[in-house]
Order: C-alpha cells, then structure tokens, then sequence
C-alpha cells in the first residue's frame, strides 16, 4: 500500500513531464478514477485499518485528489495557453491565395438599371404600367397624334405583320391605355419594357431596345415640376452634383417638347473627349402632353395637364457603366454580362 | 444641315456674336447645333503675284513666285502653276498655321529660299480643290484675306420634322434674330421685279391635273441669260452647305433651297415642247432620264411635271436631263411649286433617292414660300446671270393657303411654364418670330402665326415659342405636389415580384440574359415550333422576320455562342414576353403575350449527367416557385417539340400546365451544332403570380421526429411518383415527409427492376412518438407499397 503523499509526488512528476493532453488524460484515469484508479486503491483496504486511522487517511486521499486534479487543471492550462500562444505560427495560411469561385449567377444589367429607375420614381409616387409589344396602329401612332403621312413618321420606322398591326415604336401606347383603364386622373406611372425600329443594328441603335417613359396627369402641372422629376430622377441615378437642361425640340404627343440633357460625368459639363465637348449628353425627350393626346386618352384637358418623358434603358446603362457598344447587352456574352 | 455662319450674317447684324455664341443661342432654340467647325482666315494675308519663274534646279516641277504683299515683296515658292502675274492669291506667312493644319515654314529649296505659302481653297477649307492656287476676284495686297472672305464657321444643326422653314439660312437666322433680341434686315417676302414682256404667263401654259398632290405651281419665265460660273461668294456658301456648284442657274436655285427652303427647278424652255408644263401623275411605262444620269421607271402614284409629251421632272425629287440648262440655254423656265408631302416622300423612298427638295418637301410646305423662293431667284438670276425677268408669271394656286388664327389666353405661358413671364415680353418674343398679335377687350389675344408656320395651330403652340426664347433654362425645377383625394395604392410591379425568382436563379449559377425577341421564322420552322407565329411583312433581314414562340431557341443559341467563346458549364435564362397568335379569337387581332421564365444549362454528355441534370432542374424550379409565393408544381411525362422524347416532363401548377421541363432534344441540340446535353425548363410566369402569396408561418415542431429509411425495389415503370403517393396514403397522419434520395439499378436487384431509396420522416404535433408506433406505421406502408406497387425491400 502505497502513500498518499508518495502517490501525490509521483502524479505531480507525471504532470510535470506530460506535454500533451493525450498525457494528461492518462494521467487523470490512472491517478484519480473512481474504480481502481490509484487513489481509491489507497481507501480499498480501508476496513482493514484501526477506526482511528480510518479518518486520517479518507482525509489524505481526498487531499491528495485535489492536489493531483489542481496541478492537472494548472497543466491543462498551460498547455492550452502555449497552443493558442502558437497558431498564430502553427496556423497560418497564405491569405493571397484565392477563395473557390461560388458559381453564382448574375441578374442582366439592363434589368439591374431598369430597376432602379423604377425604384426612383415609385418613391415620387409613380406606378409601373406595362402593355403589349404587338401594338395597333391607332395606340402606336394616332393616338399619339401622328397621323398617316405625318413627317414625323420617320423616327418612328417600323416593323408590320398587316397594314394595322406593328411592333411598338416606343412604350407610349402603354400612356394612353393607362389613361383609358384610370380614367380619372391624378395619374403617375411608368412604363419600362421592349420597343422596336426597323433601324439597321449599330454601335447606338439595334432595331429592339428598351424604355421607360414617365406620365404624370393631374391639375396645373407645369414645365418646372416636369425639369424637377427629371432632375431628382437623374441626382438620384447618378448622383447629386448631375444637372439636367431641356432644349426645344419636336414631338408631335406633346406641346412644348424637349430633349433632356444630363451633365457629363467625365468633364461635369466643362466639355470633354467623352461628351465631344459639349459638356451635355443626350438623354431622352420629354414634354407637356398635348392636349389631343389627352383627348385620345379619353382625359378633358380643359380639367387636366400632364407632362411626359421617355429615354432608352440601354442609354442609361450605358452612362452609368461606360458601356460603349449597344449590342453587348443583346448577344448574351457571359463574359459581359458577369462583370455587372 | 450645313448652315454657314458667314450666311447667316445677311439677315442680322452679328456684329460681337462669336460663331459659338450663334451655335450655343440656335441649340437653347431648339435647333441643335451638332457640331461647329470654325476656319480662321485671320492670319492669311492677300498678295499680288509680280513674277512666276520656274524653278530651275529642283527636280519636281515648282515655281518660284516674287509676291507683293503691300509695300515689301517676298519669294515663295509653289508646285502649282496657276498663280501667273497679276493673279491675287491668299499667303500664309512662315510661322503660320493654315485652317487645314499645315505649320508654315521658312524654307530654302535648293538654293532658293521660299518665304511662305501660297494657299489652294483646300488648304484653307474652302472647298476641295487642290489642283491650284485659290486666285481670288478681289483684294488689296498687304491685306487680310478676311477684307474679301470671312472667317468660315460652319453648323451641323438638326432641324426638327415640323420645322421645314429651319431647312434654310434665312428661317435660321430669323430663330437666331428672336433668340438674341435682334432686328431681320430683310422681309420674309421680296419685292417683284419682273417688267420684262410679254407677260410670263403667256410664255407658258401650265396646268395642274391632281390639286391633291400640287396646291401651287409658279412658272417665272426668265429670258437672254448666260450660262456661266457662278461667283466666288455663291460657289463658297454652296459648297460650304456641301453643294457642288454646276453653274449659275443652277447655282441660284440651290442657294435660293438653301436660303430660302423652297426647293426650285430651272427647265432650259427651249427645251420643253409645246411650252407646256402638265402637273399629271405618271403614266404606266413612262421613264425619265435624269439629272443624276439614271433613267427610272415611273409609276401613277408619282407626280411629274411633263411638257406637251412627257415627263420631264419628278415632283419635287429630281429633275430631268434632257430639259436641264447647259451652257447653251438663254431662256429659263424657273419652277416654284408647293408639292404634296407625304406623296413626295413615298416617291422618294421608292427610288431610294433622297435629295435637298424632296427632304424639304416631304414636311410640308406652305405655298406661299414657292411665291417669296420664285422672286428670290428671279431677283438673283437678273443680278448674276442678266437675264429679263418677265412680268406676271403663270401662277396656278388650286388651293390657296389657309390662315390660320389662334385664340390665346395669355396668361396659359406662366400657367405651363410654372413662372411669370411678364405680357410685353410673351407679346415681343412672338412679334420677333413673325407673329401678328392683337390684344382682345377681354385680355385675349388674337395671334396670326407667319405664313412661313404651318407647325402652330393651337394655344399650346404659342406657349412654346414664348418658352423656348424666353429661356427654358429661367423656369426653375420644382415637384408636383397638392392635397389629393384620389390615388392608386402602391402595388409592386411584375418584374419586381420576379426578382424573387432572378435571386433563386442567381444563388444557383444561372445569369440572366436578354434576347431579341425578333428571329429567324425558318429556324422557328425547322424546330417545328412556328405554327403560331408571327411574321413581320418588312424585316430587315431573313434572321430577324418573326416573333418567337419560345424563349428556348435563343438560348440553346446563347450557350453555343459561349461554347464558342470558351466556356464551359453555361447556366443561363431570360424571361421575357413570347407572341403567339391567338386561334379562333375575332375580337383582337393582337396575339397573346405571355411572359416566360426560360432556362437553359449544360447537361454534360452522357445519359447519366443529363438524368442529374433534369433533377436539379427540378430543384431550381422548385426553388422558384417557392421563393415567388406559389404551391410546389407537380410534373407528367409528356412529349414536346424540343425536347428529348424520354426526358420530358409537364409542369402544372394546380391543375393548370404551366409548360416544359426537360432536356432538350438531340437534334435541337445538334442543329445549334453543340455536342453534350442540356436540360431547359420553360414555363409561364403569370399563372404563377396569380396564384402566389405571402408565405405563412407554421409553428416549429414541439416533438422529436424519427427517421426511417426504406429501400424499395420495383418494376422499372414504377414511378417515384407513384411510391410517394402510396406511401403518403399509408403513412396516416404521424409521416411528415417523405422524399426519394437513390436510384439504383444493378447486381442487386432483378432486371427490369429498380430499388428507390425512400427517406420517411414522423412526428407527431402533440406527443413524442415511440419506435412501436412508428414501426407499426412502417409495416403498414410496406404492405401498402406491395399490393399497389409489387414492392419488396432491401435492408
């Protein structure tokens, strides 16, 4: 039968030498379990001792329990401390090297930018309308007040299935099937979605594109909350130090009509390479609906003004991104479309 | 079009107005100015030539000049040798840059020195002759070439359609006289000169057959001319404007379309048989040689003018060859008509043919400009030509110009522009344009537009001629704003509540593509999915002349196109409209639009990595669907055009198909010349929508499930499908899910057998199930999957 102060000296050495856990753990079952570890051992013959020495050596034991498991739990730490102290070195990794591609996928550029101008004007109060692509010639045209004939007609050159039915030259029959439909202003919407023009594909122009066009109808409307809503629409697209101008200009669905500039980014308006000097670039047209439109739309413009405008998306993205080529937002590139 | 500042100078003073300035005013008008081009002849000086030698070592012909440029005379040498005693040419001295970039320096030419340059007008971009010297008509040596030719400054302006009157220098410099607060030097309408007899009108018989498409025909008559060069300054703003001068006739009525905007024609009368001229449609068969050396087939849609016998103008477009003047002419019938817009520009289309007159006519023009072009002309030709005008020209006006009057309430400017622009100044801004007002008793104005603006016709009209010289730039920027009693609740839109799909599509690799919606109807065709598709009568090409019918062909073509570029494992989609014509519905003629998720990935290429691929198809579907709100779609086999016959599945949603999941078929996939596979699923959206909602919270589960798995061995036929409804049916109310994980086929079970790995899951919502229970339940399904199913088990 061994001694309890031996046994402690001896488990104190054992912990002492150990350096690994794997060690210690050893340490623990030999030393301290409950059944046949080395000190219960020590109170197994226990009933063989006289009653008077019974106390003292329950008392020696337990002591030397704790001795052993406080120098195990010092130890424990101390080697706890020396690994952490370590990984900086143990661990370390090249963080150069590059993560797996996540093989996400992209959402097209032009729906991205499409969405935020809707995002803009909804927070003036504008609702997206949307109508069909396959248009008559009343919605496309006349009711537009372009008349058979009417020389404006060649901006607007298009693809027909019959003398009747044609392929919409721009979102504005979408205007006046929404007057139709709320009939009673005020009227705020939008109007995004695919148009096309018999146009031969370039660099500026692809005979299909998108739009959005703005229609605002309610009471005493002027040119001046008109220049407003372009210009919170364009601060908001491209940032707060963006001006926008309107310049005269012809559109036979409004009265005045205008062409709407937006300062360029590069230059700010001083003129530069990129805006061929003019400072200026083209964004879209607008204009105060003309009353016959109105008429058309089945709204009395004696009651009721509006002012109107429409620009290309790709246009937009095209600023926004420096995109210099129309067509790659069509060929489905991935190599393109990946980097928005 | 070209507009030449120097030009613009002979209707307003421009004193202090930089071409720039003019540019910046025209383009705040609303006409823009795309691009100005400045020729600075400052720096050139007029010399007189006293002695031309030739070079007499150099190899390359030259000539040596002795140059008196006022009181000093210089040598300089030339290659040309147009520049004989006497002649009076322009001079760029050494250190000076010519309008064309050229640096001038002090040279020494094999022994001669040669101190400056004798310019050619391409040198100073004047014109594109660069085979001599220019030689000018006048000058004092010693000073600046600017004392005989300005300074050149040249205007790109877009003219809008429903200004014709801007199609010439004169409407421009009225804009511009507006804009910068300055008086016209000259009117609208020149005075008549013609006093020669006998009277025009019995020289020529004119008659005008079709007034629809001729409201106005003056014939001057103009005689004793000569034909020669025009002079420098006509020759300079012609071919500044990009007009080739021909000769004087011809000259005077191009500068006249250029001044003026009223396309002229000058016919040799000698010329035109029985001095006749018929306004008549074309008759079948009938040709015309003309100006520009084609001869064309003429059609009874067109107008021509013909003489006693036959055509010998197209309206408006061309003149003909036979009757033109030439050098030999010495009496001329000058031509002023007013010809019917849309006619002309359907004539002009027809020959592909677009020329000064038929651009100016097609928008339009009023007939009293025929009137104020004709004298215009006449007044020239007199001048430069000497011919005598002869009185009382032929002038058959069947339909007489209308006037037009608009009631204006003045105060409708501040009310659109959304600022005060005082009464005098709206008054002013409208007279300087041309306008007459009248001030009614009841504050009403009374305005009488130009005759010049067929373009104003109502109120509106006038608050954009005040707005545009006031200054759009003065109205400040404001937002609409008032109570309202009325207003539409905020719905989102389609394509935002498809955004919750674009995410899932995102998260599994897929990009987003947009395509034209036009393409080919032969390869439509060939995919045998044409049948309701739409074709455009006027494409502008055989691959772009029908509307598609399926989003599917465009992107099988969208992953060849990668391949092509490189890419491997190409995951893309679009979602957009497609057309298909509506079957047996009268009421419209428009098709159906509907809108389209579509989706295309790479299937690898064996049997094996398609059948994956059909699954995870499924998966990214299920996602979809999920995410945008809607129930879970169930799937039959089915068979569709474009898909692999064996791997095809109809998607429904509810009882409602939604479209096609699948891979695509072999020869569809071939014929995009891609080898492997690939797997697509296209479905309609709107269906989807309708039937989507909030997703609602269930509780979270208050007991522990247990897991079963159970291995089933079945027919071949037997689908998945088809278990899990037999299971669900047994399983009672405590299976919570079930779901398929492996197919196996192989040494372990019979041929023609399959067995499907089959995960269970149980809870009940109120207690913890025990094994027993569960087991029993197990047994049940077993046996229920044996009866219906022929099932056995693997452990």
């Amino acid at each position: 039968m061994s001694d309890p102060q031996e046994l402690t000296q001896e488990a104190l050495a054992a912990v002492a030498r150990a350096i690994t856990e794997n060690e210690l753990a050893a340490i623990e079952v030999d030393y301290l379990r409950r059944k046949n570890g080395r000190i219960s051992s020590l109170l197994s013959d226990i009933g063989k001792l006289p009653p008077e020495e019974r106390a003292a050596l329950g008392q020696a034991a337990n002591e030397a329990k704790r001795v052993i498991e406080a120098a195990l739990a010092a130890k424990r730490r101390g080697l706890e401390e020396a690994r952490l102290a370590d990984i900086a070195e143990t661990e370390a990794i090249d963080i150069t090297f590059p993560g797996p591609p996540i093989g996400r996928g992209h959402v097209h550029v032009l729906t991205q930018v499409q969405r935020q101008i809707e995002t803009v004007l909804e927070t003036l109060g504008y609702q997206v309308e949307l109508g069909p692509e396959v248009e008559t010639e009343w919605y496309n045209f006349e009711a537009l007040n372009i008349p058979p004939g009417h020389p404006a007609r060649e901006s607007w050159d298009s693809f027909y299935f019959t003398p009747d039915l044609l392929l919409r030259a721009h979102t504005s029959p979408v205007q006046i099937r929404a007057m139709q439909r709320i009939k009673e202003p005020p009227i705020y919407i939008i109007t995004p979605g695919r148009c096309y023009r018999r146009d031969a594909p370039e660099a500026t122009r692809l005979p299909y594109f998108s739009q959005v066009e703005g229609l605002a109808v309610d009471k005493a409307l002027t040119v001046g909350d008109m220049k407003g809503t372009l210009l919170y629409m364009i601060q908001s697209l491209y940032g707060e130090e963006r001006k926008v101008r309107v310049r005269p200009s012809y559109f036979p669905f409004t009265e005045p009509s205008f062409e709407f500039d937006v300062t360029c980014g590069i230059c700010a308006g001083a003129g530069c390479k990129s805006c061929r000097h003019k400072g200026w670039l083209e964004v879209g047209g607008c204009g105060m609906v003309h009353p016959q439109v109105l008429r058309n739309g089945g709204i009395d413009p004696e009651k009721w003004n509006g002012y109107a405008w429409g620009f290309g998306i790709e246009r937009m993205a095209m600023l926004k991104h420096d995109v210099d080529d129309i067509r790659l937002f069509y060929e489905s590139d991935l190599r393109f479309l990946e980097q928005f | 079009m070209k507009i030449s500042y120097e030009w613009l100078g002979d209707f307003l003073d421009l004193d202090g107005v930089t071409p720039k300035e003019a540019a910046d005013a025209l383009t705040r008008l609303g006409l823009e100015v795309e691009s100005l081009t400045v020729i600075d002849l400052s720096q050139i000086i007029i010399g007189k030539v006293v002695e031309q030698k030739k070079h007499p070592k150099s190899r390359n012909p030259l000539w040596v000049h002795q140059v008196d440029l006022g009181g000093r005379t210089e040598q300089i040498i030339a290659g040309a040798d147009n520049a004989v005693p006497g002649s009076l040419v322009p001079v760029a001295l050494p250190g000076t840059t010519v309008p064309n970039g050229k640096v001038v320096k002090d040279l020494n030419i094999a022994g001669y020195s040669a101190k400056g340059m004798l310019c050619s007008a391409e040198e100073l971009l004047l014109g594109d002759d660069h085979s001599g010297i220019l030689i000018l008509d006048s000058g004092k040596p010693g000073d600046p070439l600017t004392s005989v030719i300005p300074s050149q400054a040249t205007m790109d302006v877009e003219v809008t359609s429903n200004r014709p009157d801007c199609m010439g220098h004169l409407g421009v410099a009225r804009e511009l006289a507006a804009g910068l607060d300055k008086a016209m030097k000259v009117d609208f309408m020149p005075a008549f000169t013609g006093k020669a007899e006998p009277a025009g009108r019995d020289m020529v018989k004119v008659s005008i057959e079709d007034a629809d498409l001729c409201s106005r025909y003056i014939g001057g008559v103009i005689t004793g001319v000569k034909v020669g060069k025009s002079p420098d300054w006509v020759q300079r703003r012609l071919r500044a404007c990009g007009v080739r001068p021909i000769n004087n006739i011809v000259d005077i009525t191009n500068y006249v379309l250029l001044e003026y905007a009223q396309p002229l024609h000058a016919f040799d009368r000698a010329k035109l048989s029985g001095g006749e001229v018929r306004v008549r449609r074309a008759r079948t068969g009938e040709k015309l040689l003309c100006l520009d050396g084609v001869e064309r087939e003429l059609t009874p849609e067109m107008l021509v003018i013909a003489d006693a016998n036959k055509p010998v103008a197209i309206a408006g477009v061309i003149g003909g060859e036979e009757t033109a003047v030439t050098d030999a002419t010495t009496d001329v019938l000058l031509e002023a008509a007013t010809f019917n817009g849309p006619n002309v520009r359907q004539t002009a289309r027809a020959f592909g043919l677009r020329t000064e007159a038929s651009a100016r006519f097609e928008k339009g023009l009023p007939a009293e400009l025929a009137l104020a072009g004709a004298r215009r002309a006449a007044a020239l030709i007199a001048e430069l030509a000497g011919g005598a005008v002869h009185r009382e020209w032929a002038d058959v006006y069947p339909r007489p110009q209308e006037p037009v009057r608009i009631r204006l309430k003045p105060w409708l400017v501040d009310e659109v522009l959304g600022i005060h622009v005082p009464l005098e100044d709206s008054e002013a801004i409208l007279i300087r344009l041309g306008f007459h007002v009248r001030i009614l008793g009841d504050g009403e104005w009374d305005v009488l537009p130009p005759v010049f603006r067929l373009d104003v016709s109502i109120p509106e009209d006038l608050v954009e001629e005040v707005g545009r010289v006031w200054g759009y730039d003065r109205v400040p920027s404001t937002l609409p704003g008032r109570r309202r009693d009325r207003w539409t609740p905020s719905i989102p839109s389609m394509g935002r509540r498809l955004d919750a799909a674009r995410q899932v599509l995102a998260g599994a690799g897929f990009t987003e593509t947009w395509n034209p919606a036009l393409v080919s109807g032969r390869m439509l065709e060939q995919l045998r999915v044409a049948a309701r598709a739409l074709r455009v009568s006027n494409a502008l090409s055989d691959d772009m002349d029908t509307l598609r019918t399926s989003l599917l062909p465009s992107l099988v073509n969208v992953v060849a196109l990668n391949r092509d570029r490189g890419r491997t494992d190409v995951k893309v989609y679009e979602i957009a409209a497609v057309f298909l014509a509506r079957v047996g519905d009268k009421t419209t003629q428009q098709p159906e639009e509907p809108q389209r998720l579509g989706v295309v990935a790479d299937a690898g290429s064996t049997a094996e990595s398609g059948r994956e691929a059909f699954y995870a198809m499924k998966s990214v579907l299920d996602a979809c669907m999920s995410e945008l709100g809607a129930a879970a779609c169930t799937f039959q086999r089915a068979s569709a055009e474009l898909f692999h016959p064996g791997r095809c599945a109809a998607v429904f949603l509810d009882s409602r198909q939604l479209g096609y999941l699948g891979e695509i078929h072999p020869t569809v996939v071939g014929g995009a010349n891609l080898e492997g596979r690939l797997v697509a699923m296209e479905i309609d959206l709107e269906p989807v929508l309708a039937a989507a909602g909030a997703a609602r919270a269930q509780p979270l589960p208050r007991f522990p499930a247990i897991e079963r798995d159970l291995a089933v061995v079945v027919e071949e036929h037997v689908a998945a499908g088809a278990l899990l409804a037999a299971i669900k049916e047994a399983g009672r109310d405590i299976l919570e899910r079930s779901r398929p994980f492996d197919e196996y086929r192989g040494a372990q079970v019979p041929d023609g057998s399959k067995s499907v790995a089959l995960a269970l899951t149980f809870r009940s919502p109120e207690r913890t199930l025990t094994d027993a229970e569960v087991d029993n339940v197990m047994g049940e399904i077993k046996l229920a999957l044996e009866k219906k199913h022929s099932a056995r088990f693997r452990e």
